[in-house]
C-alpha cells in the first residue's frame, strides 16, 4: 500500500472515498453569535472575565478553551461552551494551565551554555546572537557531514514549522517524532493497514452496548472527550471488558475484569477470532461483502484454542469465554478501543493492534453507532505560507535509517536509529540536533544511550518552554511562547462531533519568549529557504480557512469554533471503498505479505520475567501528562509523586507493608535514583509491578520537581524494536526491589507455561 | 428555607481532580491548602469484590455545624434576604455561620478571628487556616456562593469533565438533587458516632461506597474537645507573628 507521510497521518486525505469531503454549506454562519458577556474586573473569582477562545495543550488532546484574563493576567481557564466534545468543561491539567504559564522557572531568554553539557548552565544571549549561531552550525554540519547529519525530535502541534526547516535542508531526518516510534506507531499502523485509515481512537463510546479496553485506561488517562465518551457509554446501560493486568480505574468500572499475564494479549485476541468463526459469530453480510482474506483468516488462526489461551493468558476459561459472548451479543454495536500507546514489546505490538482491526471487522462494528467510525473530512485550504522543499541536489543518504523497517517511512526514521547513528557513526554520522517541545530523556527507552548521543554531537540546540532534562544539554536554547501566548495551525477535529477552531494568544508572550512561526521563520530567513511566504500567522491562518468560507475574524465572531455536520456512519445499503490495496478490509493484508511480513497475525511469545524479577509496566495518573506537567505549581501539589503497586501476596511474602519506601533495580543494575512509596494491593499481578510515567525529574531547573518521585523511564534500558516501523519498546524490563539496603527476589505466585520462554540475564 | 446540597456520582466519577483544580483556580486557594480535593481509595476487598474509587470531598455545609458552635466570635444581628421571595429573616450570626436563607455555611472574612477553633472542629478536615494571610483566616468551600448570586454553578460542578457533581436545593422536591438523595439512595457520610447532617452526598456501586465508608466517614467527635481560645490570646498571636516577618 503506497501512501506518503501526510496522506498516512492525516486521515482526512485518505478517508474512505464513499465519504465527500466537507464544506461549509452557505448560510452556516447565520446563526447568531453568542453575546459577548459583560467584563466587569471587581467581581470576584473569574466572574466577569474578558474571555478569549483558544485550544488547550497540557496534554495533546486539544480541547478547546476560554481563557479569561483580568488585567492582563489570566485568571482561569474553563472549556469553550461551543466545543461539542468538552463543552465548558475542562480536566486537572487544563485547569492547571495557569501555573504553566506563570510557572517561575520557564525557559525566559535564549541563552547559551556555559557548563557542561546536561549542567543546564547557561547564559543569556540575543535572539539575533541565538538563531545566527544555529543557522551557523546547521550549515556547517550540513556541509562537513552531509545533509542528513541533521535530526530533528518534536512533538505537539507547533511541530511542523521546525520540520520544514529540517527538510529544507535536505534531511531524512526530519519527522521523528517519538509519539509514533514510543507510542502510536503500531496502533496507527495495524488500522491502516486494515481500514485504510488511521483509526486515532475513533471508537463510537456513547452508542456502544459493550465496551473492550486493552490496557487502556480512561480516567487515570484523562483525554476528555473521550472519558466523557466511555462514561456516557456506562450511562447508557454499556457493559464493560477490562483486560489488564492491573485493576485500573475502568476496571473497577468493568463487568468483567481480565487480568491477563502481560505480553499474552494476542493469543487472548486470537482464540477470541477463532471462536468468533468457529461458533459463527461473525457478522457473515458485512464480512462477505466488505472484507479480504476471510478464509485465510479462518485457517490461520484455527489452531488457537479457548483453552489454551487461558492457559496461556493465566486466566479463567469460563470469563474469557463470557466476554467474548458478551461481545458477539451485541454486535455491531461494540466499542473495541483501539488502544494508543502501543510500543509494548516491540515484536508482535502491530499483529496485537491488527487482532483488535480484524475482531472489529468480525463483528461489523465498522462506522455504525458504538463501533469504530470514519473520521469526517473538512478541505482545508493548502496554504502554501509555510511549505518547504528538500533541496533539488540533495542525495539521500544510501544506507537510509529506514532501510531494515519496511513501514517506517510513513513515520520518519526511527528514534532509536538517530540515536545509534549518532553513538556510533553508522550507517552515517549524525552531529546536531534540534529538539523542540518534547523531553526525548524521558521518552525513549533507555535514557542513558540518549545522553550518550548527545555527548557525542558536535551541536544541539533546544526549543522549550521549560527546563526540562533534555534542555539542560542543550548548546543553545530558545524560549518558546507557551499554548496560551501563541497561534498555531488550524485544528479541524474529525471526529463523532467535527469542528473547526484555532489556538490563538490569550495574552502576550511573557518574557522574550517567541512563537514557533516566528522562531522558525527567522530560522528560514537565515538559512536561505524560501518556505515563510506570510508576513503574519493570522494572514497564514486566513489561507488555510479561505477554501471553507472561514476566516480568523469569521471564526471569532462565532465564539472561536466552528461545528460541521459529522458523517461517521456508513449507509448500510451501499458499498464502501476503503482506502486499502483491494479497496476492502484487509483481514488477510497484502501489504504485509509483501514485506515478507505475517499477513494474518499468529502468537509470539513475549519472553517473561527471569526467576526472582516481575515485569515493570507503567501508566498515566490523571493529573499529569508525560513528564512535563510535574512541575506545575497546582499540578505537583495534587500528585507530587508516583507510588509502586505491589501484589498483597507478593508483599506478604517479601516482608514489605503499604508505604513502605523501597528501591527498584532492573535486569541491567540500573537502581532508581531514589526512594518509591509502595501500593499493597490485591489489584495487580503477582508478575507485574506498576509506576505512573514520567516523574523523577533530573533537570535541577524545575525546581518543584527535581528528583521528585521515581522515574520509570530510566528504569526502561531494555528495548526490542519493533520489525515494521522501528518503535521502541517500553514493556521489556524486569525489576527486584531493595528494601533497607536488602535485594528481595519477587516471588513467583503464577507459574510461566512451557510455551513461554523466559529471559535470561547474561552472568558478567 | 432551602438547603443547597450536591450529590456526587460516583458511578460517573473517574478521579480525575478536575473539581479540585477549577476550585483552586476559581478562588486562587494557596497551595497546599484545599477546598475541594479527591482522595484515591482501593484497590481494595469489600464484601462486594475489588473496589478502586474516589472520595471527591469537600465542606458539607452540616445541617447542625460544630464549626459555627466552637466559633468564639461575638454573635451580631445580620440581616439576610431570599432573593426569590425578597423576604427578610434577622439572625445573630458568629464569625461562622448557617445561613438561614440556602443553608450554606459561610464565614465572615472581616470578623474572622484566626483562631483555629472551626479547623479543629471540623470532622471531615474540610476547613483550613490560610497561613499565607499576615492575619491567618479560616477557609473552605463555600458552594461558590459568589458564583450562585449571579447564575452561575459551583466551579467544580461546571469543570467535571464527566457531569458527575449535581448542584441543587434539596428542600425543592422537583430538584434532581432531591431524586437523587431520596429515591435513588445518595448517602451522606455519616458514621454511629458522627452524624450532624452532613449536605453533601455519594452514589456509586455497593463496593465503592462500602469503601468510601470503610476509608472515610468520621467516627471522631472532634469538636467535644475544641477550646476556642479567647479573642485576647488571638489578638497577641496575630501581634506576634506580624513582629516576626518584621
Amino acid at each position: 500500500m503506497k501512501l506518503n507521510r501526510r496522506q498516512f497521518l492525516e486521515s482526512a486525505g485518505i478517508a474512505t472515498a464513499a465519504l465527500a469531503a466537507w464544506k461549509i454549506p452557505k448560510g452556516v454562519l447565520a446563526s447568531p453569535a453568542p453575546a459577548a458577556s459583560k467584563v466587569a474586573t471587581d467581581l470576584p473569582g473569574s466572574l466577569g472575565a474578558k474571555e478569549v477562545p483558544s485550544v488547550c495543550e497540557m496534554c495533546f488532546w486539544r480541547c478547546p478553551i476560554i481563557g479569561k484574563v483580568k488585567n492582563g493576567r489570566i485568571v482561569k481557564i474553563e472549556g469553550n461552551p461551543k466545543s461539542p466534545t468538552n463543552g465548558h468543561r475542562v480536566c486537572a491539567r487544563g485547569n492547571s494551565g495557569i501555573q504553566l504559564i506563570y510557572d517561575p522557572d520557564r525557559l525566559k531568554y535564549p541563552m547559551k551554555r556555559v557548563g557542561a553539557r546536561g549542567e543546564g548552565k547557561w547564559a543569556r544571549i540575543s535572539w539575533k546572537e541565538a538563531l545566527d549561531e544555529i543557522a551557523y552550525n546547521m550549515e556547517k554540519t550540513r556541509k562537513k557531514y552531509g545533509p542528513s547529519s541533521l535530526a530533528l525530535f518534536d512533538h505537539g502541534a507547533s511541530a511542523e514549522f521546525y520540520r520544514q526547516i529540517f527538510k529544507g535542508m535536505g534531511t531524512e531526518n526530519y519527522t521523528n517524532e517519538p509519539a509514533f516510534f514510543q507510542c502510536m506507531g503500531a496502533v496507527s499502523l495495524a488500522y491502516v493497514m486494515t481500514y485504510g485509515y488511521k483509526i486515532a481512537e475513533r471508537v463510537d463510546m456513547s452508542h456502544s452496548k459493550v465496551m473492550l479496553f486493552f490496557g487502556t485506561h480512561l480516567g487515570e488517562n484523562a483525554h476528555l472527550a473521550q472519558v466523557r465518551e466511555y462514561v456516557t457509554g456506562l450511562q447508557n446501560g454499556a457493559k464493560l471488558i477490562v483486560v489488564d493486568p492491573r485493576f485500573s480505574a475502568p476496571a473497577n468500572k468493568a463487568d468483567i475484569w481480565l487480568p491477563i499475564r502481560p505480553g499474552t494479549d494476542t493469543a487472548l485476541l486470537l482464540a477470541w477470532i477463532n471462536y468468533v468463526i468457529q461458533n459463527d459469530l461473525y457478522d457473515k453480510e458485512f464480512v462477505q461483502m466488505h472484507c479480504k482474506g476471510f478464509n485465510e483468516l479462518k485457517e490461520g488462526v484455527k489452531g488457537y484454542s479457548m483453552e489454551w489461551a487461558a492457559r496461556i493468558c493465566d486466566l479463567k476459561l469460563h470469563d474469557i469465554k463470557k466476554a467474548i459472548d458478551m461481545l458477539a451479543a451485541s454486535r455491531p454495536h461494540v466499542a473495541i478501543h483501539s488502544g494508543r500507546h502501543s510500543a509494548w514489546y516491540g515484536r508482535g505490538d502491530v499483529q496485537r493492534h491488527r487482532c483488535l482491526a480484524i475482531l472489529t471487522a468480525l463483528f461489523g462494528a465498522v462506522a455504525v453507532p458504538g463501533g469504530i467510525y470514519f473520521p469526517t473530512s473538512v478541505d482545508l485550504g493548502e496554504s502554501d505560507c509555510v511549505e518547504c522543499e528538500a533541496p533539488e541536489d540533495v542525495e539521500e543518504p544510501e544506507t537510509s535509517l529506514k532501510d531494515n523497517y519496511p513501514f517506517a517511512s510513513y513515520f520518519g526514521s526511527p528514534t532509536a536509529e538517530i540515536i545509534r547513528a549518532t553513538r556510533t557513526g553508522k550507517p552515517y554520522p549524525i552531529k546536531l540536533w534540534g529538539i523542540a517541545g518534547v523531553n526525548i530523556i524521558h521518552t525513549i527507552s533507555n535514557p542513558y544511550e540518549t545522553m550518550d548521543a548527545l555527548r557525542k554531537l558536535d551541536f544541539v540546540f533546544s526549543i522549550e518552554i521549560l527546563p526540562t532534562e533534555s534542555a539542560t544539554w542543550a548548546d543553545i536554547v530558545l524560549p518558546e511562547a507557551n499554548y496560551l501566548e501563541r497561534y498555531d495551525k488550524v485544528y479541524v477535529n474529525h471526529d463523532l462531533t467535527p469542528y473547526v477552531t484555532v489556538r490563538q494568544p490569550v495574552v502576550k508572550p511573557l518574557f522574550e519568549a517567541k512563537s514557533p512561526f516566528w522562531i522558525a521563520r527567522e530560522m528560514a530567513k537565515r538559512l536561505k529557504l524560501d518556505c515563510f511566504h506570510c508576513k503574519s500567522e493570522e494572514e497564514y491562518l486566513d489561507e488555510e480557512l479561505e477554501d471553507i468560507d472561514l476566516s480568523l475574524a469569521k471564526l471569532n465572531k462565532e465564539g472561536g469554533l466552528v461545528r460541521l455536520k459529522g458523517h461517521p456512519y456508513r449507509d448500510p445499503n451501499k458499498p464502501i471503498k476503503f482506502s486499502t490495496d483491494s479497496g476492502k478490509i484487509e483481514l488477510f493484508s497484502g501489504s504485509f505479505d509483501d514485506e515478507d511480513m505475517d499477513p494474518i497475525p499468529k502468537f509470539e511469545p513475549i519472553l517473561a520475567p527471569p526467576k526472582g524479577y516481575a515485569r515493570l509496566v507503567y501508566g498515566r495518573v490523571p493529573t499529569h501528562t508525560f513528564s512535563r506537567t510535574m512541575n506545575n505549581l497546582w499540578l505537583h501539589n495534587e500528585c507530587p509523586e508516583p507510588m509502586l503497586w505491589l501484589n498483597k501476596e507478593v508483599a506478604e511474602k517479601m516482608g514489605i507493608k503499604y508505604g513502605d519506601r523501597v528501591v527498584i533495580v532492573n535486569q541491567d543494575g540500573y537502581r532508581s535514583a531514589n526512594l518509591v512509596k509502595v501500593k499493597v494491593t490485591p489489584g495487580i499481578r503477582p508478575d507485574t509491578v506498576y509506576l505512573p510515567h514520567g516523574f523523577g525529574s533530573r533537570s535541577p531547573l524545575l525546581t518543584k520537581a527535581y528528583k521528585q518521585g521515581v522515574s520509570d523511564q530510566f528504569l526502561i534500558t531494555r528495548y526490542i524494536l519493533d520489525p515494521f516501523f522501528g518503535g521502541s519498546s517500553h514493556r521489556t524490563d524486569f525489576v527486584k526491589l531493595i528494601k533497607d539496603g536488602k535485594t528481595l527476589d519477587i516471588p513467583e505466585l503464577r507459574p510461566v507455561p512451557p510455551e513461554i520462554p523466559r529471559f535470561e540475564i547474561k552472568k558478567v | 428555607m432551602s438547603q443547597y446540597a450536591m450529590v456526587i456520582d460516583l458511578h460517573r466519577c473517574v478521579g480525575c481532580h478536575a473539581c479540585a483544580l477549577a476550585c483552586r483556580a476559581e478562588w486562587n486557594v494557596p497551595v497546599p491548602y484545599h477546598r475541594s480535593w479527591v482522595e484515591d481509595l482501593g484497590p481494595e476487598e469489600t464484601s462486594e469484590g475489588l473496589s478502586y474509587t474516589f472520595f471527591p470531598a469537600m465542606c458539607n455545609h452540616c445541617d447542625h455545624p460544630v464549626c459555627v458552635e466552637v466559633c468564639p466570635a461575638e454573635p451580631i444581628e445580620k440581616e439576610f434576604r431570599d432573593p426569590k421571595t425578597g423576604k427578610t429573616i434577622k439572625m445573630a450570626a458568629k464569625a461562622t455561620y448557617k445561613n438561614p436563607i440556602n443553608g450554606l455555611v459561610l464565614i465572615d472574612k472581616d470578623r474572622c478571628l484566626g483562631c483555629g477553633a472551626c479547623v479543629d472542629a471540623c470532622p471531615y478536615g474540610a476547613r483550613y487556616l490560610d497561613d499565607t494571610l499576615d492575619k491567618p483566616k479560616a477557609d473552605k468551600c463555600t458552594f461558590c456562593v459568589e458564583r450562585l448570586e449571579h447564575g452561575e454553578v459551583p466551579a467544580c460542578v461546571k469543570t467535571c469533565p464527566v457531569d458527575a457533581r449535581i448542584f441543587g436545593d434539596i428542600t425543592d422536591k422537583d430538584s434532581e438533587v432531591y431524586r437523587l438523595v431520596h429515591k435513588e439512595g445518595a448517602k451522606s457520610l455519616t458514621s454511629k458516632e458522627v452524624n450532624i447532617g452532613p449536605n453533601v452526598y455519594y452514589l456509586g456501586k455497593k463496593k465503592d461506597i462500602e469503601l468510601l465508608f470503610k476509608k472515610c466517614a468520621p467516627h471522631k467527635r472532634t469538636w467535644e474537645n475544641v477550646k476556642a481560645p479567647s479573642r485576647r490570646d488571638v489578638l497577641v498571636a496575630a501581634i506576634k507573628k506580624i513582629r516576626d516577618k518584621v
